[in-house]
């Protein structure tokens, strides 16, 4: 009980001291706990533009039909519609200021009425194929939902849609919350393993492993500093997520949880990383580096099976990343984003929290022997 | 410049590449995000856009049939028969993103002109794939009034005129984005880093001693880190147009040269201010990467600036990324001197103005 008390005292005597460490440097500490945020804006700036494309309408008939069309292109979820006459819808297709113009010719109306062909000009700024191929199914599918409007005779097949979830999530709420995960990632591992390779940079690992206090208990003391400039940087993250951007989480205790869970896991990958390459200059483009791919292969987007790519999906569940944003989205938004479920998603994420923090505590200890 | 200069110039040239060389760390974090993005992009921009949908067909007459073959040819969806029950099972683990069902008496609605709707269940767990079944079951359904013919109930028709020669894929057209902040981000880290070095150190104090300019030591600098950031941009821009991703035509190989120099140019020269103000490693390289990536961002990303909302195209006009990038799409994609003139412009001076700053930003930190 007492080596027990004594442990404690010296991972927590460690952690003091790794805290004031970072007070001394306080730019770089700072820059670490903002870190979180930092990625929740910079990712989030990836979804603001929208699925929307901007579109100019030259409406040369003011007629109730050619109305009726323009409300059809209103509704088809791909349009960011505004009316111009010809010459200020030709200044604003050259300015590269939308991706097309519509015309509604003078004799729509007329035309339709005496069931006769009418044509309906589409010009298109074709910069790439996703903005191209939007207008090219937009424009098509408006005229089919006008027509089963206004014409619900002629035109009887419709789509009759059902959704399986009460309500829409944006694309905004949903992203920033897989962005989290990745935010929370880099605001374990960053001061984790820089405080760790620190250590082995000044040499003063060997003051550490030269006193009677257990290796374990050292390599507690780091992981709690640590994981303690973690806790505060993933709380201002959150804050700014439920406050300011205004994703509110479903379930709270879940949040809770598993935001702790994923920040014990990288804090203790901090650590391994920092004890294993025993420089920050290493550590740290390491760390960078990898953030952004795995953001992109961890499903952050939406559930990877849709992708159906058996490779992005086996090496996504390689990665505890992937996990924890599928958590976090049930904690957020209430969806399953496998068919794993919930408890057995956290159980993946704890076995992989118990082995990075075994082995980093190994590492520890055959650097010491080997040192 | 004397022949003792130049040889000096040479000499710090030579060590700050191969210090740079020696850190091979540094060289995978300022690339393995970028190349690391494309690799995923490619192989993922084959599934975007095309949803994969269970499709249940219960009507077996020849509307019904009709149907089932629009949705197959329609090229909207990645379709799987399934039955009503094999559907739910593939709804419920997230193998499809909607069902499509067509009813059994889809035929005779169709004929007796009742309205006949095709069912559509949507997991809408969020609005970027909702919004893609949205568009395409509707647009299927148009294909199926288009192979109508003259008989088809539908009179009016598209006629398309395009902008642009030729159309851009859209993962080419994400290519040059990433080459930008490939460079952009290699520039400041790189730069930022060899400056730091200096100063964490103590190195900083060997070089002052020598005989030497302040100005030769900064040009040193500059030089090494533009060498290493050019040459990684023309190696990709030259892999981008051996895979016939991104290849300028004839006549524009120059100008497409000519703006990375310029992008490469510019983050160096605001790598060496970073180093210098910072003086740490530690310090300079995530806000090197920061400073890189929201560039990056707020010069539009992989997206299209002018259709991004209003507050960040009046960023924009600010961020020379955003220079850079419409430069080289100009230049690549549409042999179009659009504008080039003030990407030069804008770029060359930001160049200017990032070497000003770094030389500024050396001298201070000396003197003090």
């Amino acid at each position: 009980m007492s080596q027990l008390m004594y442990d404690l005292r010296v991972a927590w005597a460690v952690a003091q001291k790794d805290l004031r460490i970072g007070l001394t440097e306080r730019f770089s500490t700072v820059l670490s706990i903002l870190l979180p945020l930092n990625f929740l804006i910079l990712l989030s700036l990836f979804a603001i533009s929208g699925g929307l494309s901007p579109t100019a309408v030259v409406m040369n008939d003011s007629g109730p039909l050619a109305q009726q069309f323009y409300q059809a292109m209103a509704g088809a979820h791909s349009f960011r519609l505004q009316q111009a006459s010809a010459a200020q819808a030709q200044a604003l297709i050259q300015a590269g200021k939308i991706v097309a113009v519509v015309t509604i010719p003078a004799n729509f109306d007329a035309a339709l009425q005496a069931n006769k062909p009418v044509v309906v000009d589409v010009q298109i700024n074709n910069l790439n194929t996703d903005f191209t191929n939007d207008i090219r199914r937009a424009v098509p599918l408006s005229i089919t939902s006008f027509y089963a409007k206004a014409y619900p005779r002629l035109v009887n097949v419709t789509a009759a849609e059902h959704d399986l979830l009460a309500q829409d999530t944006d694309y905004i709420p949903y992203l920033t919350v897989s962005i989290l995960v990745v935010a929370l990632m880099m605001g374990g591992l960053l001061p984790a393993g820089t405080a760790t390779a620190r250590e082995w940079e000044n040499g003063t690992i060997k003051e550490l492993l030269l006193s009677p206090a257990s290796r374990w208990a050292i390599g507690a003391g780091q992981m709690l500093g640590a994981g303690l400039l973690a806790g505060i940087a993933a709380v201002i993250t959150l804050l700014v997520l439920i406050l300011l951007v205004g994703v509110w989480p479903l379930h709270w205790g879940e949040m809770v949880l598993f935001t702790l869970l994923t920040i014990i896991i990288f804090v203790a990958w901090g650590t391994l990383l920092g004890t294993l390459l025993k420089k920050r200059q290493a550590f740290m483009p390491l760390a960078f580096g990898t953030s952004l791919p795995l953001f992109f292969i961890s499903g952050a987007f939406g559930p990877l099976s849709f992708l159906h790519i058996p490779f992005m999906e086996g090496l996504a569940e390689a990665f505890p990343v992937y996990y924890a944003i599928v958590l976090q989205q049930h904690a957020f938004h209430g969806f399953d984003l496998n068919t794993l479920g919930l408890a057995l998603n956290a159980l993946v994420l704890v076995v992989y929290a118990a082995v990075v923090l075994a082995l980093a505590g190994l590492v520890l200890q055959r650097s010491t022997m080997s040192h | 410049m004397k022949p003792s200069l130049l040889r000096s110039l040479w000499a710090l040239y030579r060590k700050d590449l191969a210090v740079w060389w020696g850190n091979r760390a540094t060289i995978a974090a300022s690339i393995l995000p970028v190349v690391g993005f494309i690799l995923i992009q490619s192989i993922g921009v084959a599934a975007v856009g095309r949803n994969p949908v269970a499709l249940v067909t219960l009507d077996q007459g020849p509307a019904g049939q009709q149907m089932r073959q629009i949705l197959y040819g329609s090229d909207v969806f990645r379709l799987t028969d399934a039955t009503p029950d094999q559907a739910q099972a593939l709804l419920h683990d997230l193998k499809v993103a909607a069902v499509i069902t067509i009813p059994a008496d889809f035929t005779q609605r169709v004929q007796a002109h009742d309205p006949a709707p095709v069912s559509v269940t949507v997991n809408n767990l969020n609005l970027d794939f909702t919004n893609d079944i949205r568009r395409a079951v509707p647009d299927a359904i148009t294909q199926y009034y288009a192979a109508q013919g003259a008989a088809s109930p539908i009179k009016v028709t598209l006629r398309e005129t395009d902008l642009r020669a030729r159309d851009v894929q859209f993962f080419e057209y994400t290519v040059l984005p990433m080459l930008v902040l490939l460079v952009m981000l290699n520039g400041l880290v790189t730069s930022a880093m060899a400056t730091a070095r200096e100063w964490e150190s103590r190195t900083i104090k060997e070089v002052l001693l020598a005989p030497l300019p302040p100005e030769l030591i900064i040009l040193g600098k500059v030089l090494a880190s533009f060498t290493v950031t050019f040459s990684l941009g023309l190696v990709v821009l030259g892999l981008g147009a051996a895979l016939d991703w991104t290849r300028p035509v004839a006549g524009e190989w120059l100008p497409t040269v000519l703006i990375i120099a310029l992008v490469s140019l510019a983050g160096t020269g605001l790598g060496v201010a970073v180093g210098a103000a910072l003086q740490r490693i530690q310090a300079a390289i995530p806000i090197g990467l920061f400073l890189a990536i929201y560039a990056f961002f707020l010069a539009g990303g992989i997206g299209v600036l002018a259709f991004e909302p209003g507050w960040l195209q009046a960023i924009a006009v600010y961020d020379p990324l955003s220079y850079g990038v419409h430069a080289l799409q100009m230049a690549v994609f549409y042999a179009s001197n659009d504008q080039f003139a003030l990407d030069v412009t804008v770029l060359s001076l930001t160049s200017l103005a990032t070497l000003v700053l770094g030389g500024l930003a050396v001298r201070r930190q000396i003197a003090g």
